[in-house]
């Protein structure tokens, strides 16, 4: 490991980011990757990264990616602001930024010797929950990411397209502050190239809302085969604050997702909206937790999965309400579809509750489809394979219909229902 | 049309039809009556194709053609339809889509053009009056949230639209207050046709006072045991089953 802290003097960052750098690289050499002893791990073998890269599994190797964003699976039809990163790397040309809103890309700010503001971005808690190994060596070598600070009351009148292309080994760093009152949408895009390269997508994203702020925030996972991703999203919310998210997760060898919600004032409500559809060997692993840290706040989670070959796809849905986080209400739900018998699913819920004051809901369901219903459309002149995707399609419709940019769910509901066999054209489908 | 032959079919090893002999022709409209466990809804369900139910003996051939060799989808291909005793719900599949998909299914099977969007939306619109379904219902998930009659409306509906040549309706009166009951007959019998049978199965003589059938059957104990027009419909009314069966017996 100490070869990684050689490496980050050739990355830029003022003198304060270099010390935040060294710290990191070193609480990287020390803890080192998650092992299957660690709890939240104990279902993902992150060891196959260091099988397929190598011991020095976080070296960013430069790629040689000539395509221009136009040509790649990108959302055309969607009215966005873009930001293109390419092997991890920001792509003026390529990009529209939006006026009157502080936005920059990191590498910009890291120029910058005296620019403390991305500071922050690089400061670790080892406390946090769900830490681990991989958040430090993105702190220690990330060189690019989305910055971004929407003031007071200023709603942004198109969503935040921020794409990411590449199979090269990339760490990300990304920060979005909303002031009070302030309403945004980002959308990340993940999406690989068809080369049959292997790296490592290793993706922070740190959002901070303020009082009354509103968030959708799309989180689209479309790496290509061999690609591994990790990615922690960390929200903290400020009073009558609104955060929504909607992670899919269609693409990679192995994803992992850690997403933290702390729910730091009255009042502060989030929404937590999962898809995966996985095949082949696919390996897709969720662990959100959600802090009820301050009375009548509000926690939707709503996960779905469709495994099929020999996917395998881990849950883990924590919540946890403080001592004095009267009046909580939450709920959380995970709908599990097998359409394989080799595929495999282990989910959990976990409730941590400090108070009596609360109302704390959920349920989980694993299941293939339903055989009065695969009947029902067969008797109405369907055909086997049709009846069987309409139900699959059906089953995902409830996290589909939640989002709320058409754009991005007919490109999901068409990427997603791809990668099963023999769908056709989807038009009109859903209820 | 359809010709049912020393019928045998058993469910997890038991067997509940016991050699059921039937024939119906083109236009007949049937009313097959008995007790409840009598082998009322084995039979409609064998004749439509669904998964548990073990022929053992006897054929059931439908326009010359071995029906139980055919997959469900075929059979409504050939022109059957099944309404439904407990139409389930299907969230998230639009009704009007999976129809769209049936009848194409079907059309393509028969070698005719396919419906474009538009012409489908306009006969659904036109069948969907036909038992008084509001237009909202079209674009809702299937049966999703519908009451108990709404569903049995909704079953009608899709004859309607699907234009079977031999209808089975399984139980179609059942849990239906009367209101809801004449609709439902009157949208059978809007569809009663020289070249479409219907075979209604129920328990409940109430149905045969809305929907006239040609001829009335007693199915009890897997078999059918005795057959006559209209009237045995009003006599089984009053007399109960039990005289049937000791008629048979002796």
């Amino acid at each position: 490991m100490s070869d990684l802290t050689l490496n980050i003097a050739s990355l830029p960052g003022n003198v304060g980011v270099q010390a935040q750098r060294s710290q990191a690289a070193d609480i990287c050499a020390r803890t080192g990757l998650p092992g299957k002893r660690d709890e939240d791990w104990k279902y993902t073998d992150i060891s196959r990264l260091t099988a397929t890269l190598g011991d020095a599994w976080w070296l960013t190797a430069p790629t040689a990616i000539n395509s221009d964003a136009t040509s790649l699976a990108t959302i055309d039809d969607l009215d966005a602001y873009r930001l293109v990163f390419i092997a991890g790397q920001f792509q003026p040309e390529q990009s529209n930024l939006p006026d009157g809103v502080q936005l920059r890309p990191l590498s910009e700010l890291l120029q910058n010797d005296t620019d403390d503001s991305a500071h922050c971005l690089f400061k670790l808690d080892e406390s946090a929950p769900l830490f681990n190994g991989l958040l430090a060596a993105n702190s220690a070598l990330a060189s690019d990411g989305l910055c971004a600070c929407i003031g007071d009351g200023i709603k942004l009148d198109k969503p935040l397209y921020a794409v990411h292309v590449g199979n090269s080994t990339a760490h990300t760093l990304n920060g979005l502050m909303l002031g009070k009152g302030a309403e945004a949408t980002l959308i990340e895009h993940f999406i690989g190239t068809d080369s049959d390269q292997a790296g490592l997508s290793n993706i922070a994203t740190y959002l901070r809302l303020g009082d009354n702020a509103a968030l959708t925030h799309y989180r689209l996972q479309l790496e290509s085969d061999k690609q591994f991703h990790v990615g922690r999203v960390e929200v903290k919310q400020a009073r009558d604050s609104r955060y929504t998210l909607h992670a899919v997760e269609l693409g990679g060898s192995l994803s992992r997702a850690d997403i933290v919600v702390n729910l730091a004032e009255p009042g502060a409500s989030c929404a937590l909206n999962g898809l995966f559809v996985a095949s082949g060997r696919q390996h897709i692993d969720h662990h959100t937790r959600i802090d009820h840290n301050a009375p009548h706040c509000c926690s939707r989670e709503n996960y779905r999965t469709v495994l099929d070959g020999r996917a395998h796809a881990v849950f883990n849905g924590k919540i946890v309400v403080a001592e004095g986080a009267v009046k909580t209400d939450s709920a959380q739900s995970n709908g599990n579809l097998l359409l394989s018998k080799h595929a495999e699913i282990d989910t959990k819920p976990e409730l941590e509750i400090y108070n009596d004051d609360v109302k704390c809901a959920h349920g989980v369901t694993v299941g293939q489809l339903d055989k009065n219903q695969l009947f029902y459309l067969k008797s109405r002149g369907l055909s086997e394979d049709e009846a069987r995707q309409l139900l699959t399609v059906a089953f995902a419709d409830e996290i589909l219909v939640a989002m709320d940019i058409k754009a991005v769910r007919s490109f999901i509901e068409k990427e997603a229902f791809s990668k099963l066999p023999n769908l056709g054209d989807l038009e009109g489908v859903l209820g | 049309m359809l010709k049912i032959e020393n019928l045998h079919a058993s469910v997890a090893g038991k067997e509940i039809l016991k050699g059921i002999n039937l024939e119906i022709g083109a236009g007949e409209v049937h009313a097959i009556m008995g007790p409840n466990g009598s082998g009322k809804s084995t039979l409609s369900n064998v004749i439509a194709g669904r998964d548990g139910y073990k022929v053992t003996a006897g054929s059931v051939t439908y326009n010359g053609k071995d029906l139980l060799a055919m997959e469900p989808e075929e059979r409504a291909w050939e022109g059957v339809f099944l309404a439904f005793q407990y139409p389930v719900e299907i969230p998230g599949v639009n009704n009007t889509y999976m129809l769209k998909a049936g009848v194409n299914a079907k059309r393509k099977h028969q070698g005719e053009q396919e419906l474009d969007a538009i012409d489908f939306m306009q006969l659904v619109k036109e069948k969907a009056k036909l038992v008084e379904l509001n237009e909202s219902f079209l674009s809702r998930g299937v049966n999703e949230g519908f009451s108990g009659g709404e569903k049995k409306r909704n079953e009608i509906f899709q004859m309607a639209v699907l234009e079977p040549s031999l209808a089975l309706l399984d139980e179609t009166d059942s849990g239906l207050d009367i209101d809801a009951l004449r609709i439902v007959a009157n949208g059978v019998n809007k569809l009663r046709r020289e070249d479409r049978s219907i075979v209604m199965v129920t328990h409940y003589q109430r149905l045969l006072d809305y929907i006239e059938p040609d001829f009335v059957h007693v199915l009890a104990d897997g078999q059918i045991l005795k057959s006559g027009d209209k009237s045995l419909a009003l006599e089984l009314e009053s007399r109960g089953y039990d005289w049937v069966k000791e008629e048979a017996a002796a």
